[in-house]
């Protein structure tokens, strides 16, 4: 299998390089790739593609540093924006823009630029562009945000023709759903959100990426099911629910909504056994709450009154334990910080590996981190202090390396080159005398080709000897240089973490108001079911007292 | 006398809730605008701050190529693909020498980068002058998905100067078998 052969980079201008990057292009596109770099630049731009893919931005930028091709500009471009520099990528995005490859990826990076920035106008030319320019992903992408854009304007059937545009997928199932959103909030009837939703699940199913198109389906399943309960569809809202899996983030609410669904053809018992199910997941699901009062409905219209009212304490008592757990969240959270109480230590894996699976569904704390994570903002508030917190580890540690190259190369500045020049003249003997033992053994008539390899071996101790002198003398001054290139760098790494650790103070801060915020609006919802189930209790009560007066008046 | 004053005053009444309207408008605008301000600023204070890191990496990086891999003994082995779809690699291992030097599990990302030409640095260290033995476990899953895991070794000469080694993978219809080739660069 080995096989062992020299190859020499070609050497050539940019003439060359753009004729080779053609026949990349072609080789690329019938399934064979070019595996030997052609030149150094080329090495260098595919080492800085493998690098940003890896996440190492950074890395990305140094491999690239000076190389001008308009691959490399697009790696480079990326890396940027991955770096914070959306300046420096604008230009670059720019003139790939109008070169000859990457052009819909660079406009589609491009409008998201805009949109960060707020320039809805830029942003939709530019995905515009990208819809127009680009293929696969990066197209439906960019019309899937177009028909996003239209939905903001309020102009639904608008968005329904980019929609029409897109392949079968993922992006254009999430169009669709998002178009099914917003006919809801126009319409009276369903009929038009249920042929959205039903559109969508044909177009997830489509979508080769198992993990995301089944977490959009189920999504899909509970708003169809939702929808055709609302429109008094209960055998539809049931088939619907039923297909979302019981391991699914979105199961409580299709407990719920199938429990309700059931209740409403009278079939109560059935009803019952779907909001226990439900009950089991914590309180911070949607539909979990209300599945707890359900049940105390439940027995009531099935004619167990003291069932019921059994039911409605346990759910008081679930509410008042859930409000506990809340109060003891906010009370971590001003003491620890959100990130800490919230996302660093929803990372430790504490449970048992068989529970592992179940870990994010029924676990309360981690379940209010999920559900506090579906906004975009929130999103954007944890990425700010996530970043920050990896810009300091990382600068911490290199400071950590730097200083341990630092005593390094102190250490060989003051070790004396004598002892190092001495035991290079007894090397230099000892080659002298295998030199010497070789030829004799050449002389003997041995065969050459056996001894080739010793001999090229020793030729470089010999030449590396050689120059030994030459290259301790100009030891103390290359170290001495690197020495103050060291010492430089360690003075911009400390002012670097002390930023780094001021800005991550003002991110923590800004999501421990967000968090608190979050979680006391949480506290309102529990605050509210508890109401609910204490006037669900009196009503019992109240119901009771009248049956017994009627009773004792007969 | 009082028909003027109540006409002043209900002319106050009827501009007092306006005026109070925009004041309050105001206010929130005043409110708001720090807020967002402060929020934007924290926001491009970081994208700032991680432009400064990305700059100061790329010297660090060179500078730890310097002290840490001097080129007369510096080893280098990249891993490349030969072909677009045939191999979905999931891990590699190397030994230099049966001394284990380098693994790698792969992401999508890294997988999909590799199969649109990108170039994997999978190790840099140093060895001495001499003759060496490299070799290089793989697993991964086939085109005819088949989960395969292989081995393949090359022995190679190090010479003063940097020594480049490129392991490119291949695999091709009908049997998809993964095949190894190493080739050094001078």
């Amino acid at each position: 299998m080995a096989t062992e052969y020299q190859h020499r980079f070609r050497s050539g201008g940019r003439g060359m390089l753009c004729l080779g990057a053609s026949v990349f292009l072609l080789l690329g596109s019938i399934g064979q790739l070019h595996a030997t770099p052609r030149s150094e630049a080329d090495l260098a731009t595919r080492l800085a593609q493998f690098a940003l893919a890896s996440g190492q931005p950074e890395k990305a930028l140094a491999r690239i540093g000076r190389v001008e091709s308009e691959t490399s500009s697009w790696v480079k471009a990326q890396a940027l924006v991955a770096t914070g520099q959306t300046a420096a990528a604008h230009e670059l995005l720019k003139r790939q823009l109008n070169g000859r490859n990457h052009r819909g990826d660079a406009a589609l990076l491009l409008a998201r630029i805009a949109q960060r920035e707020g320039d809805s106008l830029r942003a939709r030319e530019h995905f515009e562009a990208a819809a127009r320019l680009g293929f696969g992903e990066t197209r439906q992408r960019a019309l899937y945000q177009l028909a996003a854009m239209e939905l903001a304007a309020g102009k639904p059937d608008r968005a329904g023709q980019r929609l029409a545009e897109m392949d079968s997928g993922y992006w254009a199932a999430l169009g669709y759903m998002n178009l099914a959103a917003s006919y809801s909030e126009i319409d009276r009837n369903a009929a038009r959100p249920l042929v959205a939703l039903r559109v969508a699940l044909a177009m997830a199913e489509k979508d080769a990426k198992g993990d995301r198109s089944v977490a959009l389906r189920n999504r899909l399943l509970v708003r169809a099911g939702f929808l055709s309960y609302q429109q008094e569809e209960y055998e539809k809202a049931i088939g619907f629910l039923e297909k979302v899996p019981l391991d699914s983030y979105h199961t409580p609410r299709a407990l719920y909504l199938h429990g309700l669904a059931l209740a409403a053809r009278d079939n109560h018992r059935a009803a019952m056994q779907s909001w226990h199910r439900a009950k089991k997941f914590p309180l911070a699901h949607p539909g979990v709450e209300d599945a707890w009062l359900g049940m105390g409905r439940g027995y009531d219209l099935a004619g167990y009154l003291g069932q019921a009212g059994e039911a409605y304490l346990a759910a008081n008592a679930s509410y008042e334990s859930e409000r506990v757990t809340l109060r003891k969240l906010a009370a971590r959270i001003r003491e620890e910080g959100a990130w800490k109480a919230l996302i660093v230590d929803a990372r430790e894996a504490d449970t048992q590996w068989f529970l592992a699976d179940n870990r994010t569904l029924t676990q309360p704390r981690m379940a209010y981190l999920l559900r506090f994570m579906e906004s975009a903002e929130a999103q954007q508030a944890v990425a700010q202090v996530a970043d920050l917190v990896a810009l300091e580890t990382g600068l911490a540690e290199r400071e950590r390396n730097l200083r341990v190259f630092r005593g390094s190369l102190a250490d060989r500045l003051s070790t004396p080159v004598g002892p190092a020049m001495a035991s290079g003249k007894e090397l230099g003997e000892k080659s002298a005398q295998l030199r010497a033992r070789l030829e004799a053994l050449e002389n003997q008539g041995a065969d050459p080709a056996q001894l080739a390899l010793t001999a090229r071996t020793l030729g470089d101790i010999e030449d590396a000897l050689a120059t030994l002198e030459s290259r301790v003398g100009q030891r103390n001054a290359r170290l001495r240089q690197l020495k103050s290139r060291l010492d430089g760098m360690l003075g911009g790494m400390e002012s670097l973490r002390r930023r780094a650790g001021e800005l991550r103070q003002q991110a923590e801060a800004a999501l421990d108001e967000r968090v608190l915020a979050y979680v006391e609006a949480q506290d309102k919802r529990m605050v509210y079911a508890l109401d609910k189930s204490e006037q669900q209790i009196a009503h019992l009560y109240e119901y009771l007292a009248l049956e017994s007066l009627q009773r004792g008046s007969q | 006398m009082f028909a003027p004053q109540q006409v002043t005053d209900s002319g106050r009444r009827a501009c007092s809730p306006a005026w109070k309207g925009v004041a309050l408008l105001l206010v929130a605008l005043m409110m708001w605008v720090p807020a967002l301000a402060s929020a934007n600023d924290l926001e491009s204070e970081i994208n700032r701050l991680k432009a400064d890191v990305a700059d100061l990496a790329s010297e660090l990086y060179a500078l730890e190529e310097a002290i840490l891999h001097p080129a007369d003994t510096q080893v280098a082995v990249f891993l490349t693909l030969a072909t677009k779809d045939a191999l979905q690699l999931d891990s590699v291992e190397l030994f230099i020498d049966e001394t284990p030097v380098s693994s790698h599990l792969y992401t999508d990302l890294e997988r999909q980068s590799l199969q649109q030409g990108g170039v994997q640095q999978i190790f840099l260290g140093n060895l001495p002058l001499g003759d060496h033995h490299l070799k290089a476990v793989l697993t991964a899953r086939t085109d005819n998905d088949r989960y395969v895991r292989r081995e393949a070794s090359h022995r190679f000469r190090k010479e003063p100067g940097e020594s480049r080694i490129q392991m490119t993978l291949d695999a091709r219809a009908p049997d998809f078998e993964p095949r190894v080739a190493f080739r050094e660069w001078k």
